[in-house]
This record gives structure tokens, C-alpha cells and sequence, in this order.
């Protein structure tokens, strides 16, 4: 709280921060927040790009002597090791890829779809308004969990019925796609309520009285003025959509084992829990910090950008 | 009235568009109906069933879908061959845990939430109040998974007064077993709900508390635990109203992975055990009643508004 107390006679001391003070003191948590997330989140991402070249990450192999549980964290082992001897820490940092992967893809694409859909429902109105609408309330109704579950199971059996056509479709893509379609509903809903408010907007009247065509209007007027709310939202959405990746895979129904995600981790060893906790209890912190990360900067951009209602 | 008819029409569309949608996806692509609704594996005589029972399985989509609607309107939810077992007797059997969680979850959370939040928009900024915001915030952050685990950890695995592997127990043959069995898988549920609730009321009842009405019944010298509680909740309850209606289809997500952690024998074990097995009719019967059920309680939230504030009901009167 040192921070955001600073008497204002101290005005003239350069700001680090892109955030003026006095906009500093009018929120209520401190700026300590933004900053883990980033450095949490800068971290583990570098950790998990150069997982192979780090010297302190083992690979994901079994360890000789490290079966069973045989280590807790330490100095060897930093979050212990797993009943078939793997390096918990690896598997965390290896997993991280995948959950990361995922999230990140299917909030772009989600995005992408749900943002256009939005986006020309906000702008014409009408009938097209009334359609997206209504694909959203039904997107909206559907039980997110069974959907999921059932697409991903068809598109397994799809995968078997049909190994030429459909060889590619892995389960990383299909939860890919799973998670994207499940996006698509909330994104649409918040990009079409922002692009309502900006298209009565002066400077909207301003470039369509001079003549701008709406393809114009749309990319140079509004789509510009999207981004800071979009960004915010993109965060609070990642966070969601790794939550929900890690019920998925929970439930079984994510990238299949050996490959580690963190609900996979999750769900591998929580029935010896009470003899092992590092092992299931880690991967849980993992996901938890991750989560508050990207939730902890969405919603300081959110209020950066004054978004009301910016949740998925 | 005209309002309800209205609103329960437009659910009722929702309702055909998804159970239409989910019996699509289970058939489409299918070599063989008649073997997909039978569960898998099966014995010729159970092909040979399956074949009497649903004589219509190569017609079009549609009018299965007709065939199936009109089954469920009666009444006939279909059944599982695999587990000969027909779906009335499965939710009557497995409903009552998945409705418990729920609604404790809801019970918990609202019971945390409210107190929060009212004391929280009163004493606003202060220390309490920063406090909650802090804890909320990070409880947002806890997937019901991640909860669930932590408090298995914890609490189930240190103490055995809570089992680890729950077990169905109606509260009206014991309510400490009952308890004992439902208290950790409803609070993992319930935490993350309280949190987002807390913060909704608090942000209403901060606008509440600035109106002219609070003012007046202030000066009239009523006492602030009046005003608080008798006149500025029910004001500002609606967001919160709202929220725990968005919230039924996630908390139905949530309800089948807590199943699954805590072994509770409810409708989402079965739901994953239905996918993983592929048995078409039971994915559609717990399907179609899930939906129903999210569809209900949006609808029964929606006539609520009218109830606690009136003018909503005028408004509505208006058109």
C-alpha cells in the first residue's frame, strides 16, 4: 500500500507506470497484483518454451529409483515425483505447453468468429442482429460440460471410422475447437453490446457523414476503439477457458496420457493423495496462479479501460 | 401473465433447439443406429429388442426426432440397455445427490455471499471491506476443481468425520450423515460462487445506498440494520437474482466433476460414464432433463423479477 499513498506533492517524480497516480489511488487493490501476474506468467512461459534447453528442467522420462512416490520436494526433486518416477516440476513446466497452447488458440479463434458476429450484429441491426442473437442464446443454454464431452468423443470416433479423412484430428485440436465453440457466445455478446454504444457515436456520424463506407467505418472507426476491451477480455477468457481444460481433462477427455496437462496431472494421482500430496497438490498450484494471472491483469485492464461487465 | 406465456414459449424453443441438436450429434455419422442405441456392446436378442422397441431408426433425423419428443413428453425418458435399466429409474435413483449439490452449493453461497456483500457496500472501503475483496478475488481464481481437491486434502484426508468417498444419504434418514457426506463437495461448489456473489450484491448495494429512498428512511430515524436489511437488499438483489440463474449451466459442469472427485453417485457420474460408453439414450435423457431443468429456473427467475420489484411488473404491464 507504500505505493499508491504517495502524497501528491511528490507529483513531479517521474511515474514508472503508464497509470497516473491519482487514477492509481482511486482503485483498490494495489499495483503489487499486475505485477506478479506478469512476472508469474513471463516466467512460466519462458520456462515452457525453452523447456528443452533449461538445464533445470529433466525431461519427462522416468527417473531410476524415483517410482513410487520416492521423492517429495526438495533440492532433487522441486515439486517431487510421481509414481511411475517422473519429475512432477517437468510435467508441470511440459504441461504448461499443452494447457497454454490450447487456451491461447481457442480464445484467438474464438475471437475471430465470435468477434465478427458481434461485430456485424452491433453495426447493422436488423435482422442480422436478431439471427446472431439467437445462435447466441442457444450457444448460451447448452450445458457447456455435456457438449464438450460429446463433441469430443464424436470426433474421436470420427478420428477411428475415418483415419484418412479425419487422420489429423487429434484431441488437441478437438478441444481446441471444443473450447473456441464455447467461447464464441460470450465473446459475441460483449463485442456486439461495445460496438452498439460506439456506432452512435460522434466520430462515427463524423466519417459517415464524410462519405465513409461501412466497411471503413468498421475497420478504421470501431475496430480500433474493440482492442483495449477486447485485451482485457482475452485474459479474464484464457483463465476461464484453462479452468476448463482442466475439467476436461479431469473427466479424461483432454490431450490423452502420457501427454501432461495440468487437469490430467490433476486427476493422475489424486486416489493417493493422502500418501503423496506434492503430486497432485502441485499441478493444483500451478493452475490456480496461472488462472489468478491472467484474471489479475484482465481485470486491471478492465478498469484501465473502464469495461463494466467485462466477465465470460 | 401474457409475459410468462411468452418467455415459456421462447424456452421452450431453446429446449427442442438443444435436445434436437444433442440427438443430431449422436447419431450423425453413425454406421449403426440400431447398435449405437443399444450401448456398444450387445447380444444379438438385445439388437433384436432395440430393433422392436425403435422401428423408426432409419427414417430422417426429424422425425426421430419426433418420435423421441413425443416419448419424452409422455413421459418415457428411454433406457439403458447396457445396464437394463430404464432412465425414470436411473434419475430416480441418482437425481437426488446431483439436486443436493446444487443446492447446497447455492444455499452456501448465498449464505456467505449475502452478509459479505450488505456489510461490505455499508462499511465500504474500509477494512472489512478490502479485506473481502482480496479474499473474493483470489477465490474467483480457484476452479470448483482445485477447491475441491484442496479441501479433500485438508480436511477429508486429516479428518475422518468427513469421507473421502462420499456416499448418498437423504437428509430426512439422517442429517449428519447427510451432512458428512454432502457438506465438502457443496462448499467446493458454493466458495467460488459466494465470491462472485458477494462482489455483485456489494456493487448494487453501493448504488442502493445512494438513493433518495435509503436517505429518506434514514431520516425517518429507522435504524440501519432496517434500512440495510428491509429495505436496500430486496432493491438490490436482482443482479444477484440473475447471476444464480446464468449460473445453473455451470454450476450443472461443476456438479459432474465434484461427483466424479468425491464419488458421489449422482447424474454426472452416470452423464460420463454414458459418453464414455457411448449409450445414445441415456446421453439424451440426462441431456434433455439438464437442459429442462437450467431452462426452468431461468424461466422462474425471470417471472421472480416481477415479485421483487415492482417495477419490473409495471413496466412489463406497460407493453
Amino acid at each position: 500500500m507504500t505505493l499508491t499513498d504517495t502524497p501528491s506533492d511528490t507529483v513531479d517524480r517521474p511515474v514508472s507506470s503508464e497509470v497516473p497516480p491519482a487514477a492509481k489511488r482511486q482503485r483498490g487493490r494495489p499495483s503489487w497484483g499486475l505485477w506478479i501476474g506478469v512476472v508469474w506468467l513471463v516466467t512460466l512461459t519462458f520456462m515452457a518454451v525453452f523447456a528443452d534447453q533449461l538445464p533445470f528442467i529433466r525431461s519427462t522420462s522416468r527417473v531410476k529409483g524415483a517410482g513410487n512416490f520416492a521423492f517429495g520436494p526438495g533440492a532433487e526433486f522441486w515439486f517431487g515425483s510421481d509414481q511411475l518416477g517422473r519429475d512432477v516440476f517437468a510435467r508441470c513446466i511440459y504441461g504448461a505447453q499443452i494447457s497454454l497452447r490450447i487456451a491461447v488458440f481457442s480464445i484467438l479463434t474464438g475471437l475471430l468468429v465470435g468477434g465478427s458476429l458481434g461485430l456485424a450484429a452491433g453495426y447493422f441491426r436488423g435482422w442480422v442482429d436478431r439471427l446472431v442473437s439467437t445462435v447466441i442464446d442457444v450457444l448460451l443454454a447448452f450445458p457447456a460440460l455435456i457438449i464438450a464431452l460429446l463433441i469430443v468423443q464424436r470426433t474421436d470416433s470420427l478420428q477411428v471410422s475415418y483415419p484418412d479423412t479425419f487422420g489429423w484430428l487429434s484431441r488437441t485440436w478437438a478441444i481446441t475447437f471444443v473450447l473456441a465453440l464455447l467461447a464464441i457466445a460470450p465473446l459475441a455478446r460483449i463485442v456486439r453490446a461495445q460496438t452498439m454504444s460506439l456506432r452512435e457515436r460522434e466520430f462515427v456520424l463524423a466519417a459517415r457523414s464524410l462519405g465513409a463506407s461501412n466497411r471503413r467505418i468498421l475497420v478504421r472507426e470501431i475496430l480500433p476503439n474493440l482492442v483495449p476491451a477486447m485485451t482485457s477480455v482475452l485474459f479474464i477468457g484464457v483463465a476461464v477457458l484453462l479452468v476448463a481444460e482442466g475439467a476436461l481433462a479431469f473427466l479424461g477427455y483432454s490431450v490423452k496420457s502420457p501427454t501432461p496437462t495440468w487437469g490430467l496431472l490433476v486427476s493422475e494421482s489424486r486416489q493417493r493423495i493422502a500418501e503423496a500430496w506434492w503430486a497432485t497438490i502441485m499441478p493444483c498450484v500451478m493452475m490456480f496462479m496461472t488462472v489468478l494471472s491472467f484474471n489479475l491483469i484482465g481485470d486491471r485492464l478492465a478498469r484501465r479501460f473502464d469495461i463494466r461487465e467485462a466477465t465470460l | 401473465m401474457r409475459y410468462a406465456l411468452q418467455r415459456l414459449g421462447q424456452f421452450a424453443i431453446v429446449f427442442v433447439v438443444v435436445t434436437f441438436i444433442v440427438l443430431v450429434a449422436t447419431r450423425i455419422g453413425s454406421e449403426d443406429p440400431v447398435r449405437d442405441l443399444a450401448g456398444g456392446i450387445a447380444s444379438e436378442s438385445v439388437l433384436a429388442q432395440v430393433e422392436a422397441d425403435y422401428p423408426y431408426l432409419d427414417k430422417p433425423l426429424v422425425v426421430q426426432y419426433g418420435y423421441w419428443l413425443t416419448d419424452f413428453v409422455r413421459g418415457d425418458l428411454g433406457r439403458s440397455y447396457a445396464l437394463s435399466q430404464s432412465a425414470v429409474e436411473m434419475f430416480q435413483q441418482r437425481l437426488p445427490a446431483t439436486f443436493f449439490i446444487g443446492f447446497w452449493a447455492i444455499v452456501l453461497g448465498l449464505a456467505i455471499a449475502v452478509p459479505l456483500g450488505v456489510y461490505s457496500a455499508y462499511r465500504r472501503d474500509g477494512w472489512f471491506d478490502r479485506i473481502t475483496s482480496q479474499v473474493s478475488f483470489g477465490l474467483i481464481s480457484f476452479p470448483p476443481l482445485v477447491i475441491a481437491i484442496f479441501l479433500m486434502y485438508l480436511i477429508a484426508v486429516r479428518f475422518s468425520f468427513f469421507p473421502v468417498d462420499s456416499d448418498y444419504v437423504a437428509p430426512w434418514d439422517s442429517p449428519i450423515r447427510h451432512f458428512q457426506n454432502f457438506f465438502l463437495p457443496s462448499l467446493a461448489l458454493g466458495l467460488g460462487l459466494a465470491a462472485v456473489w458477494s462482489r455483485l450484491l456489494r456493487a448494487d448495494m453501493i448504488l442502493t445506498l445512494q438513493s433518495d429512498f435509503v436517505m429518506l428512511a434514514r431520516a425517518k430515524g429507522m435504524s440501519p440494520r432496517r434500512v440495510l436489511w428491509g429495505h436496500a437488499l430486496r432493491a438490490s438483489i436482482l443482479s444477484l437474482v440473475t447471476s444464480v440463474a446464468l449460473q445453473m449451466s455451470g454450476l450443472v459442469g461443476g456438479a459432474v466433476v465434484v461427483e466424479q472427485l468425491f464419488a458421489l453417485p449422482g447424474v454426472g457420474d452416470r452423464l460420463v460414464f454414458a459418453i464414455q460408453s457411448n449409450d445414445v439414450l441415456t446421453l439424451q435423457a440426462i441431456t434433455a432433463v439438464l437442459v429442462g431443468i437450467v431452462v426452468l429456473v431461468n424461466l422462474g427467475v425471470d417471472l421472480l423479477y416481477g415479485i421483487i420489484d415492482p417495477r419490473i411488473r409495471a413496466a412489463r404491464a406497460m407493453r
